[in-house]
């Protein structure tokens, strides 16, 4: 992998690096399926899909018996006990007391009846959430303030990754580097640099359904995956995953063919392992030795506006609010995305107006590109026909962390801005030493815009919409600052609603809001190409929650 | 006796330095350093939530009740755990210390010793085209980029495009055999770096003790070289030689090397270390930086006990 996580406490899970390795380790009670594309959600550890009650308000669950924790010493005898119902409950108020340092209760908070009150009354864990019962050894019931359609992707994630309360209370904080889980592995060695796995014997049987799993044999008869049908993972004795932030160590250690099997494509590789870029096709001696996969990214970047700025976003006074909006859509406007495409993600991004991205059932392959589309003239009548110029355009400061790629983001962007007569010495940089600062700044409302990355956590728009909707405002996820309340009701409108075609339709409206209110330049879903060893039997994935397709892999016979 | 006194006297006489370097680090790291607080928190946190994390991560207390904790865990040397990975810092520290140790001794080792051989030859041979050859040798390792050489090596001597005769990175030492397959790219790469600057900073010592009048002597009386180099010259510079070797311990012992652990995917205490400051781990910095403190001073007083040894005219009065 490219990064690592810093712990692998599930409370802590907050990246694609932590779920990759959480997930290995621990069980939840959802999972997505293998194969399927868009992503599916399947049962895990319970026992078919939830039962949901008429109103949507209350979910019962039943896990699977059986199910045993990794033997390990806090248990008695060391021998791992069962997994019940309890364990879940445990696992979810973790995310309610400060003194785990949970980073998951956005997922719940203000969702499940009682759980804000048990934290605020002291998240003692011996007494009762309302909302949050093991109802008996081997069933849930969650009662829901209000509906939460999104409920069943929480349950799929790391965060809601099952742990024994005995591992955690005996290893206190030391349980993020101690994992007791009843996953697919169980970890041997963990430090910066790697983390290793062996295979969790007592993991349950269930034989793969390769066509329940979303199985396509037109795309995907090529990569071998015919070979685990009826078998039960993980297949694999013991698994690696190094963490190798520097592409050219990551790829030449992929390429030695005795190192690692698997990895994302640093984008400086494409011009030497692709043959064609549209479509997508390997070099002969690439595809020889290697498989190959391309999708387009669930995620997007995109540069937000930050509206309480008021040089650019709202104002007091109503004809600078309106000037405001003009130069947003200008700047817009002048943002040439194919170049961006080009220079930075050889050409493969996938650009897309407004806030949806292709990966969710909610895109519209339909909606004008005109919001992505450069227009350099339109930009400087724009202004002229507004009254901006040299001297009165404001200075933009263009926040980031250090770095060589994010210099020159932004000196192409400064370079954009220059073609529409916004004056380059107003672009001004400002640079973070670390991710942490920069988001310290963002999360404050320190910074005009914001350029940033968006993975999503689950296959629903209502992901990416949330980052325009008002409450979540600074130092929430709308570093925006979007504040419209016709926005906000049909955000709220929607976020009760199950999937449906008024659903969609709402979503496209607020879509449509963001982007004639000129909030954001968006947006560019990267396409990512994934190598693997010919003798690997896999459909490797980073998106979503990436990690559960591990315990499918599987070596070919008689390879090392 | 005389030595016991004066490594008291030594060791008491250490600790502002200490005071001092603790001071200013810690105040670099609370006013200046990464604050953790919003990688800490999950999406759309509230600011109650905000509250909560700082105070988790002890930041909402006085910088000086925060020091005076700081010496404490310094003089326990218990350094409780990281605020990232909420590992025992001293289990890091004792996990990643040794393999930095395995990691950068033979090329530490190498590169010293090289460094003064090739020092001697070039010094003997002062203003010869041996002399140029090795100085030459030096200022091109001095002029690239360690990274540069790093990579270099990696592809030369590890991947498919080279030689591929070593693994390109990892850490996986069980046996004598491992340990060579792991260590020696990165030592030949560290020792290309280390020869530049050592070679021409031993050329330099040597050089001006050449000059002196009693090698002078001892050249018209007829010494052989080697003697002459070994009894009369590099005896006589050892102080300048065990001062940049021995403060170059701390920082090989502490610091790890960064780089090398980084590409190579070695964890040592570098790797440590440099995840801490970017994420802004104050325990695992904290434990560095007072421990590279503490060595320093350990340091000084070997290093002047080493003085007296090889110069008796030096005083530990």
């Amino acid at each position: 992998m490219d990064g690592a996580p810093s712990t692998i406490d599930p409370v802590q899970a907050s990246n694609v690096y932590a779920n990759a390795v959480v997930l290995n380790a621990y069980d939840t009670l959802y999972r997505f399926k293998y194969l399927a594309r868009p992503y599916e959600i399947t049962e895990n550890l319970a026992v078919g899909m939830p039962e949901i009650s008429v109103d949507g308000l209350v979910y019962r669950i039943r896990i699977k018996e059986g199910v045993h924790f990794i033997d390990d010493p806090v248990f008695d005898g060391g021998k791992g006990r069962e997994v019940v119902a309890e364990d879940f409950v445990y696992s979810i108020k973790r995310h309610f007391d400060t003194a785990q340092r949970p980073r998951g209760a956005w997922l719940w908070q203000g969702r499940i009846i009682g759980l804000d009150g048990w934290k605020e009354a002291g998240s003692d864990y011996n007494e009762q959430v309302e909302g949050l019962r093991a109802i008996d050894r081997h069933t849930i019931e969650i009662r829901l303030i209000k509906p939460y359609p999104q409920l069943i992707y929480t349950l799929a994630q790391g965060y809601a990754s099952i742990v024994p309360r005995e591992a955690v209370e005996t290893y206190g904080r030391e349980f993020g580097s101690r994992p007791v889980g009843s996953g697919p592995f169980r970890v041997t060695s963990y430090d910066s640099a790697r983390i290793v796995y062996e295979k969790n014997t007592k993991f349950r049987q269930e034989p793969v359904d390769i066509w329940a799993e979303g199985y396509d044999p037109v795309t995907q008869a090529h990569i071998g995956v015919e070979a685990i049908q009826g078998r039960s993972p993980p297949f694999i004795e013991r698994l690696e995953i190094h963490f190798i932030a520097e592409n050219a160590a990551r790829w030449n250690s992929f390429t030695k063919d005795n190192e690692i099997q698997y990895l994302t494509v640093p984008n400086e590789q494409y011009d030497n392992i692709l043959a064609s870029k549209d479509p997508i096709v390997a070099k002969p001696e690439i595809s020889e030795k290697y498989h190959l996969r391309h999708s387009v990214e669930s995620g997007f970047v995109f540069i937000n506006f930050n509206m309480n700025f008021p040089e650019f976003g709202y104002n007091d006074d109503p004809e600078r609010a309106r000037r405001n909006k003009v130069l947003r859509c200008a700047v817009i406007k002048g943002f040439d995305w194919a170049r961006r495409n080009e220079s930075f993600y050889f050409g493969l991004g996938r650009v897309f107006p407004g806030i949806i991205t292709p990966a969710v059932p909610e895109f519209d392959p339909e909606l004008s590109e005109e919001s992505v589309k450069l227009d350099i003239d339109g930009a400087k009548k724009l202004l002229a026909d507004n009254g901006w110029n040299e001297d009165t355009i404001p200075e933009m400061v263009y926040g980031t962390t250090a770095g060589v790629n994010q210099r020159m983001f932004y000196e192409q962007f400064r370079g954009f801005m220059k073609k529409i007569g916004y004056p380059p010495d107003k672009v001004v940089l400002k640079q973070y030493a670390t991710f942490g600062d920069f988001i310290k700044d963002t999360s404050n409302s320190r910074l005009p815009i914001v350029a940033k990355g968006w993975t999503l956590d689950y296959p629903d728009a209502e992901n990416t919409l949330q980052l325009f909707y008002g409450p979540n405002g600074s130092p929430g996820s709308n570093d925006a600052n979007y504040n419209n309340p016709e926005y906000d009701r049909l955000y709220e409108q929607s976020a009760i609603m199950l999937p449906s075609p008024e659903r969609t339709e709402i979503y496209r409206r607020m879509n449509q809001m963001v982007i004639d209110d000129c909030i954001a330049i968006a947006g560019l879903s990267r396409t990512r190409i994934y190598l693997w060893h010919k003798n690997v039997i896999a459909m490797p994935d980073r998106e979503i929650v990436s990690g559960f397709y591990i315990r499918f892999v599987d070596i070919v016979a008689g390879a090392d | 006796m005389e030595v016991i006194k004066y490594a008291i006297r030594k060791l008491v006489g250490g600790i502002p330095l200490i005071l001092g370097v603790t001071f200013v680090s810690f105040l670099l790291m609370v006013y200046f350093g990464p604050d953790l607080t919003f990688e800490m928190l999950g999406k759309n946190p509230t600011p109650e939530q905000i509250a909560e994390v700082r105070k988790e991560l002890g930041y909402d207390r006085p910088f000086l009740v925060r020091y005076a904790e700081y010496l404490k865990e310094l003089a326990t040397l218990d350094f409780g755990l990281s605020d990232s990975s909420g590992e025992s810092v001293s289990a890091m520290l004792t996990r990643s210390i040794p393999i930095s140790l395995a990691l950068v001794t033979p090329g530490f080792i190498l590169g010293n010793l090289l460094g003064v051989l090739l020092a001697l030859v070039a010094a003997y041979h002062r203003s010869g085209w041996i002399d140029k050859a090795i100085m030459g040798f030096s200022v091109v390792g001095m002029s690239i980029s360690f990274l540069i050489v790093i990579i270099a090596f990696q592809i030369l001597l590890s991947s498919s495009y080279g030689l591929n005769l070593f693994p390109v990175r990892g850490w996986n030492v069980h046996s004598l055999y491992d340990y060579v397959m792991y260590v020696t790219v990165p030592t030949l790469a560290s020792v290309f770096v280390a020869l530049g600057y050592n070679t021409r900073f031993y050329r330099a010592v040597i050089v001006e003790e050449m000059t002196r009048d009693h090698v002078r002597t001892a050249r018209a009386f007829g010494i052989r070289p080697g003697k002459l180099l070994y009894k009369h010259i590099l005896k006589n510079a050892a102080i300048p030689i065990i001062t940049r070797i021995m403060f170059s311990i701390p920082l090989v012992i502490v610091s790890g090397s960064l780089l090398i652990e980084s590409y190579f995917g070695i964890p040592g205490v570098g790797k440590v270390t440099f995840d801490a400051i970017t994420t802004g781990d104050q325990p695992v910095l904290k434990a560095v930086v007072g421990l590279t403190a503490v060595l320093f001073v350990i340091t000084l007083l070997v290093t002047d006990i080493l003085y007296r040894a090889v110069d008796p005219r030096v005083s530990l009065k």
